[in-house]
């Protein structure tokens, strides 16, 4: 309903952008500059978990506004996989109506403040800006702005709850609170469904909360998302591993009549190098639930952490980026990323890599570890990395590692950290018999409604992808709303 | 939160808790744990289900005070509520008929070994069931144990009840009386290392059940690895038993003192706020 | 009793019949069956390094035509011949595991591979999942116009081996070497201790109907084995280590000509697939038929009797040249 062209349209008609439009001139808006995002000092933030980026002031904001054009084809909003109505909440930027940006948002997106946050804009809304495609000029700060409008909202206290369909009773099951599901259940409970999201930890929220760090998303901003969700009548269950705590079954049984598993990417991956399994390398991911989930660097938290003084995080995706940048906060006085292709083959935002170099990170490219070492107590002390150079680029382009022959030499870690991508969890797909499996082990599903092979079991998100950002398991989240609705029409209701 | 429904202290530092978790109890098999955790500050710690009531709707958990989190645990009392339990996990033991087995529970090990001692008894097994603590306090559970067993035999370090002895030792006595088709050995780390090289010796089939430090206990941070053969396997989803002949327990040794300083540290402090 | 056995490569074989590396012996029901047939050996199918790298090909191409699998922005992805490597390697050694589980005989494994990396890692890998040696299938492209020293990656590839495992290493190479006499003397100086001679390429062929290309028989022919003679013959008293023969081995016969030249045992396959694996029971039994005929009773009698060291005349094995040959039998 909100996706096609002609009701785009019909909003851009209306008169206010008219107006607003008319209020400056294209040639004034394309020539200025585009907003710089305010930032704490690298040298300070290293050492706190405060956020990094600070947030656009109003006045930036609305100037940042003005730069958008409101092109009558508004190709950013191809770019967004929630197809956020962008040129709208941006108008009303401009307009000053804060509170109508942050509702617009909210139209498709559960998430706002979330997206205007760890989103890869660059690679998506912004990459079909008009200023990137036909003026070769920085996009305009979608993003940024997404961020200053959810932000606002939530500071003024007046945060809106979307509008919700009649109540009709039926129920759903959401496996999984990261942002697949809870994407997914704000689309459903916008239906009218009745909304049941289970969560296999204790905390909603899913990699949110365990796996990007305060820095970067902090838990409070992932809680007020949550807590309008559950305003919006979403029910949350945590400790509970379907699969195991319960069966499909058992949730048909209580009334269940379709399924969306957003569990996630699940079982970490490892090099398979000796050594790997000695004290202090971690993976990624446990690293960082130490850290964000459970408060290990907590003084008054449980959960222990080691902290390390000269710390190695292998891979150069972004959760390399939020581990090393961890390990930094956590006080290592040597962060090195060490990345086997180059710095510009680098999966991570270039956003990241960016503020990890200000804070100080050591970036080993074309390198990689062939063996680790361990003191009599087992506790990581010494890496061998080889070095690497670039072969013929494959077939997506990339050029190739290959190893250096006799370069080995050996680097003095206590800590390593592992981030070189995860495998899907086989919990779910081995709880449903005859579940269509893709030879990785992801659960295969109709890319148009995101449904798999057992009609009322829908799955996305890593679970699907195999390794996704978050904003195509949002993305893929509101696929499947929409197709467990139609699913639901078509077998129940009628 | 999970409610405590009755509470036994079989000894100073180990102590049983029956706990209200119906979901749990009707799905767990023998060999399935539970992840733990005490308030919103605590840490997630992974027990292994010691019995269960479908009909009541409870678990039985048996737990040592080693550390903070354990120390918490065994500090609650009847009506007090657990933050958070999550469960059933790991893979279930296998339950076959192989025979004569012979089940070896060290410490408090012996919790977990129950319902497998159980199972396997239920199954037609023979079952002879070597406990081993370091004093007769320490052996827990043996009437239970003694239900389903053939035959008890009590090892002690101290000789405060049955034999004076390592859990090897009455095991060998076994093996070398009868034909043993398969071995189960649960407890300490290093009494699993020392059963599974005697059955080695004897070329008995042994099953290890592995408790490891885990955060999720759902596959997700690996920080529960361990090297089975010459693959690395996560305990909580793999798991917790694997061949006892291909478990490198040395690694598995290093890797759960992984934080004994800071777990030391933390435990002097905490028990110093209880004084 | 005629005694058939033979060491090779430090293992002892009951019978000099060993299974080639083929897709025959990609399973664990052909590889019992193979042993109930009374093969000596068996090589396991090659953990291929080139359908690594094909497969991570494949699977990028898939990734770049399908919308939900993997983001450009995936670690995974990053890592994914990585990733895919260990796959392959952990399928490779669990029947690697399950062969030494469920049978008696020596499981030789077989890594085919084009590059001098990667491999060692994978050879230590293989032995400690209990292969009792290792064969390496080194296969380089000789259509290769680049003038890259071919010779000079067989002999690094196998030293970095053997430096890494314990377990007997042997290496299987291609005739097309300018010299075939250097390499192989110069790999058994370099820690091989068996060397098999020779593998097969994919052999093209033209259909006239259709003006295509086409795959010629995949299966050697039973005259392919005078090339393999002619090597066995020629070097096995010259070297330290062992020699077995493939190609072209059809029947007890050629077994007998190869062992007589000097190899330690003899690798089969095409036969396999064209008559079954049965067959073998009829070959062990044609073998001890021959030797029962000629008065011997060890196959070791019969061992290297006619290399080109103890026969009359060594030249003859020398002569390749067609126009001697053909002046010989004008």
């Amino acid at each position: 309903m909100t996706n096609n062209p002609e009701y785009f349209k019909a909003e851009r008609d209306q008169e206010w952008r008219v107006a607003l439009r008319s209020q400056i001139k294209n040639k004034e808006r394309t020539s200025r500059e585009r907003v710089k995002m305010p930032e704490q000092d690298p040298n300070i933030r290293n050492k706190n978990s405060l956020e990094v980026n600070l947030g656009l002031t109003e006045e930036q904001a609305v100037s940042e506004a003005q730069r958008c054009i409101d092109c009558p084809n508004p190709t950013c909003i191809t770019g967004c996989p929630v197809g956020i109505n962008i040129p709208k909440f941006i108008k009303y930027i401009e307009a000053r109506d804060f509170l109508s940006a942050a509702k617009t948002l909210k139209e498709t997106n559960s998430l706002p403040a979330v997206c205007g946050r760890v989103c890869p804009q660059e690679v998506q809304c912004e990459a079909q800006c008009f200023y990137t495609q036909k003026l070769k000029k920085p996009a305009v700060a979608i993003g940024h702005l997404e961020r200053f409008a959810a932000d606002f909202e939530r500071n003024s206290g007046k945060i809106s709850i979307p509008e919700i369909a009649e109540r009709n009773n039926i129920k759903v099951a959401v496996i999984g609170s990261g942002p697949g599901g809870l994407a997914a259940a704000g689309d459903l409970v916008k239906m009218g469904y009745s909304v049941t999201v289970f969560e296999a930890l204790h905390e909603i929220g899913g990699v949110l909360k365990y796996g990007i760090p305060e820095f970067r998303l902090p838990n409070d901003i992932v809680d007020v998302e949550i807590n309008n969700l559950r305003k919006m009548g979403v029910e949350f269950i945590t400790n509970f591993v379907v699969g195991k705590t319960s069966s499909f079954e058992d949730l048909k049984a209580k009334g269940y009549v379709a399924f969306f598993t957003a569990s996630g990417a699940g079982l970490p991956r490892f090099m398979n190098i000796p050594g790997e399994n000695y004290v202090g390398i971690f993976s990624s991911n446990e690293y960082l639930t130490r850290v964000n989930l459970m408060g290990a660097a907590k003084a008054d938290y449980d959960t222990p952490v080691l902290f390390g003084k000269n710390v190695a995080v292998i891979g150069g995706g972004n959760t390399a980026m939020d581990s090393v940048r961890t390990a930094k906060r956590l006080g290592a006085e040597r962060a090195m990323i060490v990345y086997r292709r180059s710095l510009d083959e680098m999966p991570a935002r270039i956003e990241e890599i960016h503020h990890a170099q200000e804070e100080g990170i050591e970036f080993m490219n074309l390198n990689s570890p062939v063996e680790y070492f361990a003191d009599e107590s087992g506790r990581v002390n010494r890496m061998r990395l080889q070095k690497m150079e670039l072969g013929e680029p494959d077939s997506s382009g990339r050029r190739r590692p290959v190893p250096l022959t006799s370069s080995e030499y050996d680097v003095d870690v206590d800590m390593v950290v592992v981030s070189v991508g995860v495998s899907p969890n086989p919990l779910i797909p081995s709880a449903v018999d005859g579940l269509n499996i893709t030879k990785w082990g992801t659960i295969h599903v109709n890319p148009d409604n995101m449904q798999s092979n057992i009609s009322d079991l829908f799955a996305g998100g890593d679970i699907v992808r195999g390794g996704a950002t978050v904003i195509l398991a949002m993305g893929d989240g509101r696929n499947a709303a929409a197709g467990i609705h139609a699913y639901i029409q078509q077998t129940l209701v009628n | 939160m999970n409610k405590i429904i009755d509470k036994v202290n079989f000894s100073e530092n180990v102590v049983k808790l029956v706990i209200e978790a119906p979901d749990i109890a009707q799905k767990r098999k023998a060999g399935h744990f539970v992840i733990v955790k005490i308030g919103e500050k605590g840490e997630r710690i992974p027990l292994t289900i010691s019995q269960a009531d479908p009909e009541k709707g409870t678990i039985t958990l048996v737990i040592q005070k080693v550390g903070v989190t354990s120390h918490k645990v065994c500090n609650l009392n009847p009506g007090d509520l657990i933050t958070d339990v999550v469960g059933p996990l790991g893979q279930a033991t296998h339950i076959h008929n192989s025979g004569t087995i012979l089940c070896a529970g060290g410490g408090v090990g012996i919790a977990p070994l129950l319902p497998i001692v159980e199972a396997m008894k239920k199954a037609g097994n023979r079952i002879v069931t070597v406990l081993a603590a370091r004093n007769k306090e320490l052996i827990i559970l043996e009437d239970q144990i003694r239900a389903y067993s053939d035959e008890v035999i009590i090892m002690t370090d101290d000789g405060s009840h049955g034999n004076k002895g390592l859990v090897t030792h009455g095991m060998e006595e076994v093996i070398k009386r009868e034909k043993v088709n398969e071995a189960i050995a649960i407890g300490p780390a290093i009494m699993m290392k020392f059963a599974s090289l005697l059955t080695k010796k004897y070329n008995i089939p042994t099953v290890a059940s592995l408790n490891t430090i885990m955060v999720d206990g759902t596959g997700m941070c690996g920080a529960c690895r361990v090297t089975v053969g010459d693959k690395t396997k996560f305990v909580c989803v793999d798991g917790p038993e694997f061949d006892a002949h291909q478990v490198d327990f040395d690694e598995l040794l290093l890797r759960l003192g992984a934080y004994k300083n800071e777990e030391k540290q933390a435990y002097e402090q905490y028990l110093e706020t209880l004084n | 009793m005629i005694d058939l056995s033979t060491k090779y490569i430090g293992l002892h074989l009951k019978n000099p019949i060993i299974a080639a590396s083929s897709g025959l012996t990609a399973n664990i029901e052909n590889i019992k069956k193979l042993e109930s047939n009374g093969v000596a050996a068996i090589v396991l199918k090659s953990i291929f390094e080139e359908e690594i790298l094909q497969q991570e090909k494949d699977l990028k191409n898939e990734v770049q035509k399908d919308s939900l699998i993997y983001s450009e922005l995936s670690e995974t992805l990053d890592y994914i011949d990585i990733h895919i490597k260990e796959d392959t390697l952990n399928v490779y050694l669990e029947l690697i595991r399950k062969a030494k589980k469920e049978t008696l005989i020596p499981i030789i494994a077989s890594i085919n591979c084009v590059t001098n990396y990667e491999w060692t890692d994978f050879a230590k890998k293989i032995e400690s999942a209990g292969a009792d040696a290792l064969e390496l299938n080194i296969f380089l492209n000789p259509v290769d116009t680049s003038d890259k020293d071919f010779e000079k990656t067989y002999i690094e590839i196998t030293k970095n081996v053997t430096k890494k495992v314990s377990i007997p290493v042997s290496v299987k190479i291609s005739q097309y070497h300018t010299k075939p006499a250097h390499v192989i003397q110069k790999l058994s100086e370099t820690g091989a201790t068996g060397i098999v001679l020779f593998n097969r390429f994919y052999t093209p062929d033209i259909n006239l109907e259709k003006l295509e290309l086409t795959q010629a028989n995949h299966f050697s022919n039973e005259n392919e084995y005078l090339n393999v003679l002619r090597w066995i013959a020629l070097m096995s008293k010259k070297i330290n280590c062992d020699l077995a023969a493939s190609t072209g081995i059809h029947s007890a016969e050629t077994i007998i000509k190869q062992i007589l030249a000097g190899a330690s045992a003899v690798q089969i396959a095409s036969v396999l697939y064209s008559k079954g694996i049965d067959y073998v029971s009829v070959l062990l039994k044609e073998l001890e038929n021959w030797m029962e005929k000629h008065n011997y009773n060890y196959l070791n009698q019969i061992k290297g009797k006619l290399s080109q060291e103890k026969i009359q005349d060594p030249a003859a094995f020398e002569r390749m040249q067609f126009m001697r040959y053909f002046s010989g039998i004008e």
